[in-house]
């Protein structure tokens, strides 16, 4: 919910070029803390006084072909009202800390030349005739 | 090599020095043993190393195709640069008129089984579908995208394919859920379609069993993606 007055007052706030940057790509003037930027360079914002339940926490993608799938696993959870703390808190959500992990943040690579293919890993169980003729 | 006409996939067809059978050393080839020809050809050269690989626009590679020609690598919709004056003009109707699109989307719910409740919880105010300009809408003529959402048994698939028919274009079908992707858990039963896309062209498939509500709006979100690379009008100037 927009007043005229939430608008200017966070106008003042933010300023002309985040306004219109925040107009572009989120439809909304929202002003808040800055918490911190993902591996892949999301930003993160969080306004827990002024803003509405389910509102609070907001981010600005770094792509201007945005999508969830973009933000990190525990900034998901962390958007998504899963856990308090964000994971520059929270040690258990911190990244690059588990052997297992991959380095870097995988988006969907559907619609794209890294989609996923199945394939199959068993050896063919017929082949071919290859005609080879003996020689005499 | 004479021979070698009778050994059609191109693939199997080994170079003519080595008399060998083919070993499961040869990754190309074994991955992909025998299928039809070209399907063959296409999925054994499109490898996950190409993740990648932006805009491998036309080179030869790999062995040539069961036509003769040689294979072609076409970039994506999405990624192909734009040229001249004309196309950037077209492009710009274009994204007008995606974006007309992707804003007021209205499904055809077909609402089937459980899926469907997923599918009510996000016309709820907590997804609220309506931001987006997401109506239900009840009639198959006023809709744009159909969400097949549940079991389709074979019994239901006629009706399925008339409401898609009645479908003005241009129109999109989600198919939500195991059970419309293909089948799900009744895969095995002899009443059930497995899969609805054996019935109708199926743009988005969201998996799960039943997906969430964020799950479909995700999917509806690729959908808006797959919206905003169609290129109409520059499809209508090529030809």
């Amino acid at each position: 919910m927009s007043t005229i007055t939430r608008t200017l007052r966070n106008i003042r706030k933010i300023g002309i070029r985040d306004f219109l940057h925040q107009m572009q790509y989120q439809g909304d003037t929202k002003a808040g803390t800055f918490i911190a930027a993902d591996r892949y360079g999301n930003k993160y914002y969080e306004n827990l006084d002024d803003e509405l339940p389910l509102r609070t926490r907001w981010v600005d993608y770094k792509e201007s072909e945005f999508s969830p799938d973009q933000l990190d696993p525990g900034w998901h959870a962390w958007m998504s009202y899963i856990v308090d703390k964000p994971p520059t808190e929270d040690p258990i959500l911190r990244t690059n800390q588990r052997s297992w992990e991959i380095p870097e943040h995988r988006p969907n690579m559907t619609a794209s030349r890294g989609a996923f293919k199945t394939y199959s890993t068993v050896k063919p169980k017929i082949h071919a005739w290859l005609p080879e003729a003996k020689p005499r | 090599m004479a021979l070698r006409g009778i050994c059609s996939p191109p693939h199997c067809a080994s170079p003519p020095a080595t008399n060998k059978p083919l070993l499961p050393a040869k990754p190309t080839a074994a991955l992909f043993p025998f299928r039809a020809g070209p399907i063959a050809c296409i999925s054994s050269s499109s490898s996950k190393s190409q993740a990648t690989e932006v805009t491998p626009s036309t080179h030869a590679e790999g062995p040539p195709l069961v036509s003769g020609k040689p294979r072609r690598e076409v970039p994506l919709p999405s990624q192909e640069k734009k040229e001249g004056a004309m196309q950037y003009a077209l492009t710009t109707m274009d994204q007008i008129a995606n974006w007309a699109r992707q804003g007021s989307l209205w499904p055809m719910t077909f609402g089937l089984a459980c899926c469907a409740i997923e599918m009510m919880h996000l016309s709820t105010p907590r997804y609220d579908q309506d931001r987006l300009g997401i109506i239900f809408r009840a009639s198959p003529r006023q809709s744009d995208v159909m969400i097949v959402a549940g079991t389709l048994t074979n019994k239901m698939a006629p009706a399925l394919r008339q409401v898609y028919d009645q479908m003005p274009d241009p129109r999109w079908v989600i198919s939500m859920g195991s059970c419309a992707n293909g089948g799900g858990y009744y895969h095995y039963s002899y009443s059930v379609t497995r899969g609805c896309d054996r019935i109708v062209p199926v743009d988005v498939y969201v998996p799960g069993c039943p997906p969430t509500s964020e799950a479909l709006m995700y999917g509806i979100f690729q959908l808006q993606k797959k919206m905003r690379h169609t290129r109409i009008t520059r499809m209508w100037y090529r030809k």
